[in-house]
């Protein structure tokens, strides 16, 4: 969708290029972030798309065509722009904003207004209540969302976001960027993300393009990323705490055990002896009658329970559970927190799915970082 | 006492000054504000061009005014006219006018200007809907800087032939009529009040409620 082929950018009368041979291709609809430390060319490779900067070699396609051989006005009018100071139009409403676009490429009233006010509840804002306000009556965080609306105004399907959410509080940034990761699924833009943070990148991006001294030193995604840096810059980059980051981009259905024994609350003492007897576990999952889940009975106290039906006094609740979309991260977190090797993960309607244990998490990160590394570093899990 | 009965007996006289030079200073500003904010418009993008063209704008601005009505009735074709006083009164408000539009242009804040690029306006269209919007509170400073500086030196350009309240000050000079020093004065203040107060309704008028009262 966007391809760099060997682009190089050099100001005039600088020795060292700004950006230097850059190749990469974004996929249709994914989010390529480009990351690295201040001055590695992240914001020139961005404004070259849209051809704020022109590259002094190289080429840059967009949906297959040459961006030099389209005219400059009508490109940049199919490419959302968003930057960190919104350079939202003080002297425009929020409505007039928005519609910029729209009313470049001559839409009717009808249509701009409708899209408008559409564009508005997509990024959570009240239309009624804020078209009407001018920039500076707006907050931080509303003035990056009016911006994010206007760049989508006309459903470019090209987006440049230089550091969009880095003038804001981090608890807003969370905030917009999580808002802007369910925008994403819905409008599945061809995305170039730039920002200084890797944390961001991680969340944010398909892909990361990590940048230094104006070259490119890996484009991967952000599990690759982090188990297996190109070399040292990313491995520092990327900080000494990876191990941790790993943990969120891993659901936690990737070291669940589902071969487990479940038994019905109603069932004879026998039910339980046996299942104890075909398993190796020491823990039985109890449901009721509708499959969801009520808790667990241990081996020990199973053996204690005499009579038929007696053994349900020994039921215990889990202190805790997790959702199928938790990531390993939550996963360890919990763990600690209720100081337990293993937690059971159920759907919302408390059906059973398996469970997690501290164990697996710990081989399951271990065996990956020595999948991605040819010499064991002395960071894989002892087994 | 003495100043409010001589503008009662001569208030006929008075007021007709006081159209005189209304009339006269009408004229220089809606050619100045013509000319020079194009001008402006014109060199907002050529530093060596404007740096040029702001200099001659200082350098008449410095020529005292007596003077400069003096250098333009030698002109053929100008003479003790209307037009030699209109001219002066223009050239005075060339550096004020000017200089605001260039630096109001230019100081439109980066990155509005690179998303109004980014979005793919014109720069046509970026000059008229996003430059100039922003830029009227600073370029209608500059006018009325320069129209409060012509209500002053339109007195003296009685040297050269206009009627207007400039003959009560120059003739209470001569005569040693401090009444009628007076009664000028006080009108030419009352004129230049005026104007405040005009600029002021027009600021309302031409300014975006977004940006109202942020520029000087
Ligand atoms: N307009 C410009 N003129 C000259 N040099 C520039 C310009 N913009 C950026 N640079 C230089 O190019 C390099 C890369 O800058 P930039 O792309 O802004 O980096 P980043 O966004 O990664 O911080 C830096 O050394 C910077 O000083
Ligand atoms: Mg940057």
């Amino acid at each position: 969708m966007i391809r760099f082929k060997n682009v190089t950018k050099r100001y005039p009368g600088m020795v060292r290029s700004a950006v230097d041979g850059l190749s990469l291709e974004v996929n249709q609809g994914e989010t390529c972030v480009f990351v690295g430390p201040s001055g590695c060319g992240k914001t020139t490779t961005l404004k070259m798309v849209n051809r704020i900067f022109e590259p002094t070699s190289g080429e840059i396609l967009v949906n297959g065509e040459n961006i030099l051989s389209q005219d400059q006005d009508t490109l940049r009018q199919g490419i959302g722009y968003v930057i960190q100071k919104t350079g939202l139009f003080p002297h425009y409403t929020v409505f007039e904003n928005v519609a910029t676009v729209p009313r470049l490429l001559g839409w009717d009233h009808q249509r701009i207004n409708s899209r408008v006010h559409e564009l508005l509840r997509l990024v959570g804002l009240d239309p009624d209540e804020n078209a009407h306000k001018y920039p500076r009556e707006l907050s931080g965080g509303q003035s990056q969302r009016v911006g994010v609306a206007r760049a989508l105004a006309a459903d470019p399907p090209v987006m440049l976001m230089d550091e969009p959410f880095g003038a804001v509080d981090p608890i807003t940034r969370t905030q917009l960027q999580n808002e802007f990761l369910t925008l994403q699924q819905k409008v599945r833009k061809t995305i170039c993300f730039v920002t200084h943070d890797i944390d961001e990148a991680i969340k944010m991006g398909n892909r990361i393009a990590i940048m230094n001294n104006g070259r490119l030193v890996q484009y991967d995604t952000p599990e690759k990323l982090l188990l297996a840096p190109a070399d040292d810059f990313v491995a520092e980059f990327i900080g000494s705490d990876r191990s941790l980051k790993v943990l969120s981009l891993l659901p936690v259905p990737k070291v669940l055990k589902r071969q487990f024994r479940v038994v019905k609350e109603t069932a004879e003492l026998e039910t339980v002896r046996a299942s104890f007897d075909a398993t190796e576990r020491n823990r039985l999952v109890i449901e009721d009658e509708n499959s969801n889940v009520v808790g667990y009975v241990t081996r020990g106290d199973a053996g204690k329970a005499s009579s038929a039906r007696g053994w349900n006094r020994f039921i215990k609740p889990f202190p805790t559970t997790l959702p199928p979309e938790a990531t390993l991260r939550d996963a360890l977190a919990v763990m600690l927190q209720h100081d337990v090797g293993a937690i059971p993960v159920m759907e919302h309607t408390r059906k059973f799915l398996g469970m997690v244990y501290l164990d697996d998490i710990r081989s399951y990160v271990g065996e990956a970082y020595q999948e991605s590394e040819p010499e064991p570093a002395g960071e894989g899990a002892p087994s | 006492m003495r100043s409010l009965r001589y503008f009662v007996n001569n208030t006929d006289r008075i007021l007709g000054y006081a159209g005189e030079h209304a009339v006269l200073i009408l004229m220089a500003v809606v050619m100045a504000v013509l000319v020079w904010v194009s001008v402006g418009i014109l060199i907002r993008n050529n530093r060596r061009m404007a740096r040029g063209v702001l200099g001659i704008a200082s350098l008449i601005m410095s020529v005292p005014s007596v003077a400069l009505y003096g250098i333009l009735v030698t002109i053929p074709g100008l003479g003790l006219s209307r037009q030699s006083a209109v001219l002066a009164l223009v050239l005075y408000a060339m550096l004020p006018i000017i200089r605001n539009v260039y630096v109001a242009l230019n100081g439109v804040d980066a990155a509005i200007m690179e998303n109004a690029r980014g979005m793919g306006m014109s720069a046509r269209r970026i000059l008229f809907r996003v430059q100039l919007p922003l830029a009227t509170p600073v370029i209608l400073a500059g006018v009325r800087v320069s129209v409060v500086m012509m209500v002053g030196i339109a007195t003296l350009a009685v040297f050269i032939g206009e009627r207007n309240l400039g003959v009560l000050i120059q003739q209470g000079l001569v005569r040693t009529r401090s009444d009628m020093i007076i009664v000028g004065a006080v009108l030419v203040s009352a004129f230049a009040i005026g104007i405040d107060y005009l600029f002021s309704k027009l600021e309302h008028l031409l300014v975006s409620p977004g940006i109202r009262g942020e520029a000087a």
